[in-house]
């Protein structure tokens, strides 16, 4: 009997589940069919969504807050209107991103619109992956205000004088400080200015047992001190390294000469980046440069560890100078004229000055419009947080990253000649430059 | 099947794993070699005939010399190591207790887990300033070692995680082995009271000798074409010294999109593993012994 019991539980249990998924199944299931039919759509590369919606995929790079800022502003896109369905998808990293990209054009699957790697806007154009976006910034002035876009942020949008991208999620590196241990070192915080600052800063965090910074081998940390000591990594013509020169090697010196006296540290390997955050929010290095991407994440970071945090510019040698970074919206080349202008139109939403606003609060990318800092919105926010503001002022100082076809490939010569300057006590900085410049000549001149 | 002649027979019954064997293997094979013969982007719809140009870039290069120097060295050392201490596991644990049995749970368990796994625990255990390793040879007055971060012992270090990586499955291998020599044979060398080495020597090596070739073989094809832990604990780093055939091949394929280059490397690869294969099995099949 007891067992009947059980029996019959179970049964009306079951019964009750059952009936649970057929009703939910009923009241979703037109949403979760036409969500697949969307993304077939999409999948096909040809968005000819259902009805005469146009169905576009955009992929993108990064989790956290910066695929949170993303996620939401395709969110408000796509409530924005309804001709246009955008489908959101996340690729890893800008390196992951890239190669997903070129194996999807090659099979003839690419998304519509996507993250694009700044300096990585030459290699694409060139190859003919890119809707070049001239014309339809041209016919669309009023609307689009390309002129409102911060002009240190336009080097890397125009190929051979073409427009392909519209700046996004855009940054430069800046200089985080912890001004408690600044303050405990006896040093001004609103220091160090110079390179020669950050050097007595140095010794006297020294004498305290701590580091002044650690600093990962990062090329675009690299390509900054060399703009601050005046140089170029390429010639303007992109034919020849110039990162031989003596504003090129001055940088690895100066690294080589701090690392060696014990006044920085610089971690090697894949986790350098890594190792030099925590260092930094474990206070055992008191200045750090990193992304301005990173200024929501930093002041977390500090409230948690109870220290002060302040931004400034990054040191400057003969004067300042860093190279911009982040990604730029691009549209993708195979499409119906039809796509074409749905992706401009997604384009110019997520480049307004209300979404600028929106990701440089969440994340803290660069405001990229001028006009977004007039707003009281964006001035209230600087009143409280001043962090946020350095990198958009450093913006006066920035150059673009080169963006040469080999320049993947070169990085990698480069980093390597650093690394070897610094580990190796027999190599002198200039000669591990000089020979990584004979073979980025060689790559250069085809 | 009677409208098939009877000579035909074998050849239509292979031939459906013979299609898919064309498509997915040989197929791909030809058109990597015929793309090793160009330049090209993947993208760009011509590509550029350059001949032998990728492989006189290539063989001229220090860092792909480098890179060949590497590979040889890890999997000769991979291979050594995460046999030789194997046996010895084997004949160890060739018992039946619990306690043997655990021991041999413990040591296969890296097996099972995923490699990506497997690379971060050890950046993490390997970390010069927090990690473990550091920790404990800091007890005994070691160190601090800079592991991965030195050009001297990062390569090392890589074998260390593929010896750790793979010992499980070669001792597990080779307890089968051992399980499979008949008693008898080990019965009669104890009546011929056989000291144990000459029972090592004479029965069990020559019984096991399949089994070491199998997990030779495995063992070294398997560090050639060594990557995950490379891209995930390296990146080639420092200064090369960790950049092996494989991880170069993606390097150029995938971040700087040199499809021709990377092919070319690609059939080098092909060409050494196919040789040692090859060398392996003609030179090894003579002294290897199979019973009945």
């Amino acid at each position: 009997m007891i067992r009947k019991g059980t029996f019959m539980l179970v049964a009306a249990c079951l019964a009750a589940a059952l009936a649970a998924c057929g009703g939910g199944g009923g009241g979703e299931g037109g949403e979760d069919a036409s969500a697949a039919e969307a993304k077939n759509a999409g999948g096909a590369g040809t968005g000819s969504g259902r009805g005469d919606k146009i169905v576009i995929r955009y992929w993108y790079a990064f989790g956290g807050k910066i695929e949170e800022a993303k996620r939401e502003l395709v969110r408000r896109f796509n409530e924005s209107q309804d001709r246009i369905e955008v489908i959101a998808e996340h690729q890893g990293n800008y390196e992951d991103l890239h190669a997903k990209v070129q194996a999807a054009f090659a099979a003839g699957n690419a998304p519509a619109v996507t993250d694009l790697e700044i300096a990585s806007t030459g290699l694409f154009a060139r190859s003919g992956m890119l809707t070049e976006l001239t014309p339809y910034a041209d016919r669309d002035a009023e609307e689009l205000k390309l002129e409102d876009f911060h002009p240190g942020l336009m080097g890397n949008a125009y190929v051979d004088g073409k427009l392909y991208g519209l700046p996004f999620m855009r940054s430069t590196p800046i200089l985080y400080k912890n001004v408690t241990m600044l303050k405990e070192a006896g040093l001004d915080p609103e220091g160090p200015r110079t390179w020669q600052e950050l050097e007595q800063y140095a010794r006297a965090l020294k004498e305290r047992g701590k580091y002044a910074m650690t600093l990962p081998i990062d090329i675009w940390f690299y390509e900054a001190l060399v703009f601050q000591s005046g140089g170029r990594i390429l010639s303007e013509d992109g034919r020849k390294a110039l990162f031989n020169s003596p504003e090129g090697v001055e940088p690895v010196a100066f690294w080589k000469r701090l690392a060696e006296e014990g006044l920085i540290k610089i971690p090697i390997g894949d986790e350098a980046g890594a190792a030099a955050d925590k260092d930094w929010a474990n206070q055992i290095s008191a200045l750090r440069f990193a992304s301005t991407a990173n200024v929501s994440a930093a002041i977390e970071i500090a409230e948690g560890n109870g220290f002060e945090l302040a931004t400034s510019f990054m040191p400057a040698n003969r004067q300042y100078g860093v190279p911009t970074g982040g990604c730029q919206l691009v549209i993708t080349s195979k499409l119906s004229d039809e796509e074409k202008e749905a992706a401009w139109e997604f384009l110019k939403f997520m480049t307004t000055t209300e979404s600028t606003i929106f990701q440089h609060r969440h994340v803290g990318y660069l405001p990229t419009r001028l006009s977004a800092l007039e707003t009281d919105e964006l001035q209230a926010h600087f009143e409280r947080y001043p962090q946020y503001k350095v990198a958009f002022e450093q913006l006066a100082y920035a150059q673009p990253r080169p963006m040469e076809n080999a320049y993947p490939e070169i990085t990698m010569l480069i980093r390597n000649a650093i690394e070897k300057a610094i580990l190796d006590p027999d190599v002198t900085p200039q000669e591990a430059m000089d020979e990584a410049a004979a073979k980025a000549d060689k790559l250069l001149a085809k | 099947m009677p409208m098939v002649p009877k000579r035909l027979k074998p050849y239509a019954m292979i031939a459906p794993a013979l299609a898919v064997f064309s498509l997915f293997y040989l197929y791909p094979i030809g058109y990597m070699i015929h793309l090793s013969f160009h330049e090209w982007n993947f993208i760009s719809p011509e590509k550029t005939y350059v001949g032998l140009g990728n492989y006189r870039e290539m063989l001229t290069d220090d860092v792909f010399l480098q890179v060949l120097r590497n590979s040889a060295l890890y999997t000769v050392m991979t291979v050594l190591l995460a046999t030789g201490t194997a046996l010895p596991l084997a004949l160890w644990l060739n018992r039946k207790s619990g306690f043997h049995a655990f021991v041999q749970g413990a040591i296969f368990s890296p097996h099972i887990i995923s490699l990506v796994s497997v690379s971060l625990l050890w950046s993490w255990l390997m970390d010069p300033e927090y990690g473990l390793l550091n920790g404990l040879l800091h007890w005994f007055g070691i160190g601090p070692l800079k592991w991965l971060n030195d050009p001297g012992t990062a390569l090392l270090s890589l074998v260390i995680v593929a010896v750790w990586k793979n010992l499980g499955y070669n001792t597990i291998v080779f307890i089968a082995g051992l399980q499979s020599i008949p008693p008898e044979l080990l019965e009669a060398a104890a009546l011929d009271r056989s000291k144990p080495w000459t029972t090592f020597r004479r029965i069990i090596l020559p019984m096991l000798s399949p089994t070491l070739f199998f997990l030779v073989i495995i063992n070294l094809i398997g560090s050639f074409q060594v990557f995950e832990t490379i891209a995930i604990m390296t990146q080639g780093g420092p200064v090369h010294s960790t950049n092996t055939l494989v991880y170069y091949i993606y390097e150029y394929g995938f971040r700087y999109f040199k499809i021709g280059h990377a092919s070319a490397a690609g059939v080098i690869l092909l060409v050494i593993v196919g040789t040692l294969t090859l060398g392996y099995f003609r030179l090894l099949s003579r002294r290897v012994h199979y019973y009945g």
